[in-house]
C-alpha cells in the first residue's frame, strides 16, 4: 500500500519536472496573437515569424558561431588539462582540477561581474572572440570532468603494449589512446555547447550590444509575451533533447565497450 | 622531475592555467580588489553594504528563499529518488532519463515555461478556472509563489540524483537483515536505510543551497519587482546605479557564502564524487 501511494507520487512528481516542457509545443503551434491552450487553430505561424526576423536568425546564428568556437577552445584546453591532471604526478594537481570545474559552482552573476569590468578595462565589451573564450570558461567543466573520468578508467595496458611494440610516446597516444578517448570527448563537446549555446548572464553583462539567441529571448520576455519565443524555445528543448540523447548514447557505449 | 616532463607537463597545462587564469582568477580577484581597495585598503563598500537597508533586505530574502526552496527540493526530492532506487534496472534507466530530461534545458527556457504555464490567461488557471475551483483567475506571475514553484522544479533534478547516487550503493541486504531479525518494514528503513542515505542527501541540499543563492533569470521573471534576490541586486548595482564597489562587496558576500558551503559540502560528501 505505501508502495502504491509512492508510485502515484512519483508519477505526480515525474510530471511535474516533464508536463511543462511537453505543454510548450502545442502553445506554439498557435495561430492567435497570443498564447492560449489549447490552441483553436494549429498552425506554423510563429515558425514562420522566427525564421523571417533577422535579429531571431541573426542572433541563432551568433550563439552557434560563439557556441562552436568556445567548444573547440574548451575541448582542447580540456583535454590536453585533463591528461597531465591523471597521468602527471605535480603538486598542486587537485587544486588545478578543482579550479577548472569551479565555473560550475562559482554563481555566475559573479563572474560576469567579474569578467564584465576586466573586459572594460581591456576593451573587449562587444567582441566576438572574447565572448568565445569567455564561453568557454563556463564550458571547459564538463570537458574536463568526462574526459579525465574516461582517462581514469583507461587501461594503460595498451598504451604501454604500443609503446613496447615501438611507438613513440605521442604516437601511442594518437594511434591508442585518442581513440578510446573520442566518444567520451564528444559526448563533453556536447555539453559545452549546450553550456555556451544556452549561457545568458555573462553575454548579458559583457557582450555590449551583441545578441545571442538566449539575449534575444530574454529582451523580448522583459517587454512582451510574443508567440514567437514560445517557437523558439520549443525548437531549443527538441534540439537540447536530441543533443542530449546522442551525448548519453556515446557515453554509454563507450562504458559498455571498455567496461568501467 | 625531468627537464623534459616538465616542458611536457607546460605544454598540456598551459592552455588552462592560462584560460582559467586570466578569464577566472583574475577577474575574480579583481572584484575582490573593486570591493576592499580604493585605492589603498578600505572597509568602506563593505561598511556601506552592512548599513545599507536594501542590501539587507535583500539579502535576507534570498537567503530565506535558497532555505525553503532547499527544504522543499529534500522533502519533494528524496521519495522520489527512494522509488527510482528500489524500482526494476529496466524501468529505472527510463525514468533517469526522464527526471534529468529538464536538467539540460536552458533555466532562462525552464522559466519561461512557468511564465506561459502561470499567466491570467494561463494553462494554470484555466484549469483551475475549468474545474470549478476557482471563480477567475488568481495572479501567480510576479508572486513568492511563482519563484517557489519554478525554482524547486528546476532544482529537483539535482536533488534526486544526488540522493539516488547515495541510495544504490546501499546493499538492500541489509535491509533485508533488518526485516528478518524483526524489523517492521517502517523501522527497517528508519533505522538502517535513512541514516546511510542522509550524506548524500545532505550533499544535495548543499548544492541546491548554493545554486539558489545565485539565482537570477527565475526571479527576474517570475518574481517581479517585489522578489528582487541577490544576483538581480548586482545587476542593478552594474547598469543602473553604476555602483561598481558596491556590486563587487555583494558580489563578495556571495562568493564567501558559496566557498564556505563547498567546505561544508566536502565534509558530508564522499571524496569520490568531488573527483569521480
Amino acid at each position: 500500500m505505501t508502495r502504491f501511494l509512492l508510485g502515484v507520487y512519483f508519477a505526480i512528481a515525474v510530471a511535474f519536472l516533464v508536463m511543462p516542457l511537453v505543454l510548450l509545443v502545442p502553445i506554439s503551434l498557435t495561430d492567435s496573437q497570443f498564447l492560449e491552450f489549447p490552441p483553436r487553430q494549429i498552425s506554423l505561424r510563429w515558425y514562420r515569424e522566427f525564421f523571417v526576423d533577422e535579429s531571431w536568425v541573426g542572433a541563432t546564428l551568433l550563439s552557434f558561431k560563439v557556441g562552436i568556437g568556445a567548444t573547440a577552445v574548451a575541448l582542447v584546453v580540456g583535454t590536453l588539462a585533463s591528461v597531465a591532471i591523471v597521468r602527471g604526478s605535480f603538486p598542486g594537481r587537485r587544486l588545478i582540477h578543482a579550479l577548472l570545474v569551479a565555473p560550475l559552482i562559482i554563481p555566475t552573476v559573479i563572474l560576469a561581474l567579474a569578467l564584465f569590468i576586466v573586459f572594460l578595462r581591456w576593451k573587449l565589451v562587444d567582441n566576438v572572440p572574447a565572448l568565445i573564450f569567455a564561453h568557454a570558461v563556463v564550458a571547459l567543466p564538463y570537458v574536463v570532468l568526462i574526459v579525465s573520468s574516461a582517462l581514469r578508467s583507461f587501461d594503460t595496458t595498451l598504451e604501454r603494449a604500443a609503446r613496447v611494440l615501438g611507438a613513440s610516446p605521442v604516437r601511442a597516444f594518437f594511434a591508442v589512446t585518442l581513440p578510446y578517448l573520442g566518444p567520451s570527448m564528444f559526448a563533453s563537446s556536447l555539453l559545452a555547447f549546450f553550456a555556451s549555446f544556452d549561457e545568458l548572464i555573462i553575454t548579458l553583462f559583457v557582450s555590449g550590444g551583441l545578441q545571442t539567441l538566449p539575449v534575444r529571448i530574454w529582451t523580448d520576455l522583459m517587454l512582451r509575451l510574443d508567440p514567437t519565443v514560445a517557437a523558439a524555445a520549443t525548437m531549443l528543448i527538441v534540439v537540447s533533447v536530441i543533443g542530449m540523447a546522442i551525448a548519453e548514447y556515446f557515453r554509454q557505449r563507450n562504458v559498455r565497450r571498455y567496461g568501467g | 622531475m625531468s627537464r623534459r616532463r616538465s616542458v611536457q607537463l607546460a605544454l598540456l597545462l598551459g592552455p588552462a592555467v592560462a584560460l582559467i587564469g586570466l578569464l577566472f582568477l583574475f577577474p575574480l580577484l579583481g572584484v575582490m580588489k573593486q570591493s576592499l581597495f580604493n585605492p589603498g585598503f578600505t572597509t568602506e563598500s563593505l561598511e556601506k553594504l552592512a548599513t545599507s537597508p536594501v542590501a539587507a533586505i535583500v539579502l535576507r530574502r534570498t537567503f530565506l528563499l535558497a532555505l525553503s526552496v532547499t527544504v522543499l527540493c529534500c522533502v519533494f526530492g528524496y521519495p522520489i529518488a527512494y522509488y527510482l532506487a528500489t524500482m526494476s534496472k529496466r524501468w529505472r534507466a527510463f525514468f533517469l532519463y526522464l527526471i534529468l530530461l529538464p536538467f539540460w534545458i536552458s533555466v532562462l527556457i525552464r522559466t519561461y515555461t512557468w511564465m506561459v504555464l502561470l499567466g491570467r490567461e494561463g494553462l494554470v488557471n484555466n484549469a483551475l478556472v475549468g474545474i470549478g475551483l476557482i471563480d477567475q483567475p488568481v495572479q501567480m506571475l510576479f508572486t513568492g509563489f511563482a519563484v517557489h514553484l519554478a525554482m524547486v522544479q528546476i532544482l529537483l533534478p539535482i536533488m534526486v540524483l544526488t540522493c539516488f547516487a547515495a541510495m544504490v550503493e546501499i546493499d538492500p541486504q541489509l535491509v533485508r537483515a533488518a526485516r528478518t531479525l524483526g524489523a517492521s518494514p517502517f523501522k527497517a528503513f528508519a533505522r538502517v536505510f535513512f541514516p546511510m542515505s542522509i550524506g548524500g542527501a545532505a550533499a544535495g541540499a548543499i548544492i541546491c543551497f548554493i545554486l539558489s543563492l545565485g539565482f537570477y533569470v527565475t526571479p527576474a521573471l517570475l518574481g517581479g519587482r517585489r522578489n528582487i534576490m541577490l544576483a538581480n541586486l548586482i545587476d542593478f548595482e552594474v547598469h543602473q546605479t553604476l555602483n561598481w564597489s558596491f556590486a563587487s562587496a555583494l558580489a563578495l558576500v556571495l562568493l564567501a557564502a558559496t566557498l564556505i558551503l563547498l567546505a561544508l559540502f566536502r565534509l558530508v560528501a564522499p571524496e569520490r564524487r568531488l573527483h569521480g
